[in-house]
């Protein structure tokens, strides 16, 4: 990089930093002029952020609705592989996933998983997981269906003609050449779940940041209202820092390796 | 389609008899559902899970009768609006750092992922707090959660537009106005209809939450109120609308587009 561009990139980041500040700026001039019922002060909501952070009675939430997000994911997942391989192994099963199951996932609102699993499962923890792996299902199914429809299918034969146990081929062939939809499924799935968590959690869980953030919003308590929405933000972005971006790096170093060696 | 024409007779046959099994299967699933459905109405009580005919009587209510239709009136006027003014901001959003190059790290960086992980049931209890229940809430509701989508498809546009060829219409002479018209729109028409078709599905579902809390009409309002008087199937035929809109809209209008523009929408992750 040339000096010039190098001194070009530190100013566009300084001025991004400092569009940041002065919304928190003009947040906290309004907050002064207006309501707290309306527009909380930003030091009342930081505040309570670093509750939420710091004090257990609170952050029980946030650990629960996190744990909740992974669990969630990792079985979405699991699940819309399986729907995909099924499709993909055995036509007749083709039509019904793609033509009835999909369509029905992809077109299914959020909110209406969320009112009618508390119908039919009351308030529990399977109710919020169910809902969230419910909404995650198509995308990992759709992302999965992709992949299978890109195989190599030269590859596979060869593969076939090497062994006879059709296991083998699919642990060893077909799932690593999956590998990158399934980064693509995992980011996809993960950022999802941390919109939608909130709403999985509104109804049908007496734990996790929907929970806190409804009964805030029954008694008019806007500080924790915003506070768990930059909680969700926070979580959701140091999630895929720390969490998200270095297994897609990890595995996409080993499709890398497996291409060169 | 090539592959079929070249092969043996005995490959299309077979190939014949796979789909004619897929289609009785596919056909066979749906009807094995709703009898599962209807005999599992008979034991279950109604509130719980109501039967097929019971959903079927309740989305007649629905799209047969004036009130039933001012509520869907309601969501499509919610998700129209909503879905111009998302466009037009996120358009507007995504085209700044192409004129504006300095506030690129800013949009990009700042703006956009804000925006995209804040959740929103978040926006839905905020307007409601800031205007309270009605119109004005779901639109700025949906609006805000739409934005991102439109964003992020329009902004994968901007970078395909081509700068060469901008060098050479300036060299003839051209301004920012004429290249605006004929290059750059031009070059953002199928990132547009990516974002539109994605926003589409989403905003339909959407709408339905900040219906639910913050609105005072539409299909989310009249299921907040069957779930209250625990008329469950109403709640059905609400989601099913929905799902049915979805379904048809991508089949009867999306698809048939996207195969002459050939471009792949993309959704914020």
């Amino acid at each position: 990089m040339r000096p010039a561009d190098l001194t070009r990139t530190v100013a566009q980041r300084a001025i991004a930093d400092g569009l940041v500040l002065l919304a928190l700026a003009v947040w906290w001039w309004s907050s002064r002029h207006l309501p707290a019922s309306v527009i909380p002060s930003p030091q009342a909501v930081l505040a309570r952020l670093v509750a939420i952070a710091t004090e257990p009675a609170l952050g029980w939430h946030a650990l629960v609705t996190t744990l909740r997000v992974m669990a969630s994911v990792l079985l979405s997942l699991v699940l819309g592989l399986a729907l995909a391989l099924a499709a993909h192994a055995r036509p007749w099963l083709d039509g019904i996933i793609t033509d009835r199951i999909l369509v029905v996932l992809s077109g299914m609102p959020s909110v209406g998983w969320a009112i009618l699993a508390v119908i039919w499962f009351k308030v529990s923890e399977f109710t919020v997981i169910f809902v969230q792996v419910m909404i995650l299902l198509p995308f990992a199914l759709i992302n999965f269906t992709e992949g299978l429809r890109n195989l190599d299918q030269e590859v596979i034969e060869m593969a076939d003609s090497f062994s006879t146990r059709r296991t083998a081929t699919l642990v060893h062939v077909i799932i690593p050449m999956l590998l990158p939809y399934g980064i693509a499924a995992l980011r996809v799935s993960y950022g999802v779940c941390w919109k939608i968590a909130l709403v999985s959690e509104l109804f049908g869980a007496q734990s996790g940041l929907g929970y806190l953030m409804l009964q805030a919003q029954s008694v008019g308590d806007v500080v924790t209202v915003v506070a768990t929405c930059l909680i969700i933000v926070l979580l959701f972005t140091l999630g895929e820092a720390l969490i998200i971006n270095p297994i897609a790096r990890t595995l996409r170093k080993d499709i890398a390796q497996a291409e060169a060696g | 389609m090539s592959i079929v024409q070249a092969a043996p007779a005995q490959t299309v046959l077979r190939l014949r008899r796979e789909n004619l099994w897929k289609k009785i299967a596919t056909h066979g699933f749906t009807l094995g559902v709703l009898a599962l459905w209807e005999i599992t109405s008979w034991r279950i009580p109604a509130y719980l899970l109501p039967g097929p005919l019971d959903v079927a009587q309740s989305l007649a209510w629905l799209l047969g009768t004036p009130a039933g239709l001012v509520q869907v009136g309601a969501s499509l006027l919610h998700v129209g609006l909503s879905m111009l003014l998302a466009f037009v901001a996120g358009a507007a959003v995504a085209l700044t750092p192409y004129y504006v190059g300095w506030l690129r790290p800013a949009i990009d960086s700042r703006l956009t992922p804000f925006l995209n992980s804040f959740p929103g049931i978040g926006w839905t209890l905020l307007a409601i707090i800031w205007l309270g229940l009605g119109l004005s809430t779901v639109i700025f509701a949906v609006t805000v959660i739409l934005l991102p989508f439109m964003i992020i498809n329009i902004r994968e546009g901007v970078r395909t537009v081509d700068q060469d060829l901008i060098e050479m219409t300036q060299s003839f002479g051209s301004n920012r106005r004429r290249d605006f018209f004929f290059i750059v729109l031009p070059t953002l028409f199928p990132f547009m209809f990516a974002a539109v078709r994605v926003s589409f599905g989403v905003s339909w579902k959407v709408a339905l939450t900040a219906e639910l809390f913050g609105g005072s009409r539409g299909l989310g309002y009249t299921m907040n109120i069957a779930r209250q008087e625990l008329e469950t199937s109403q709640i059905y035929a609400v989601i099913a609308l929905i799902v049915v809109i979805v379904f048809l809209s991508n089949r009867l209008l999306f698809d048939p587009l996207q195969r002459r523009l050939q471009v792949s929408s993309r959704k914020p992750a």
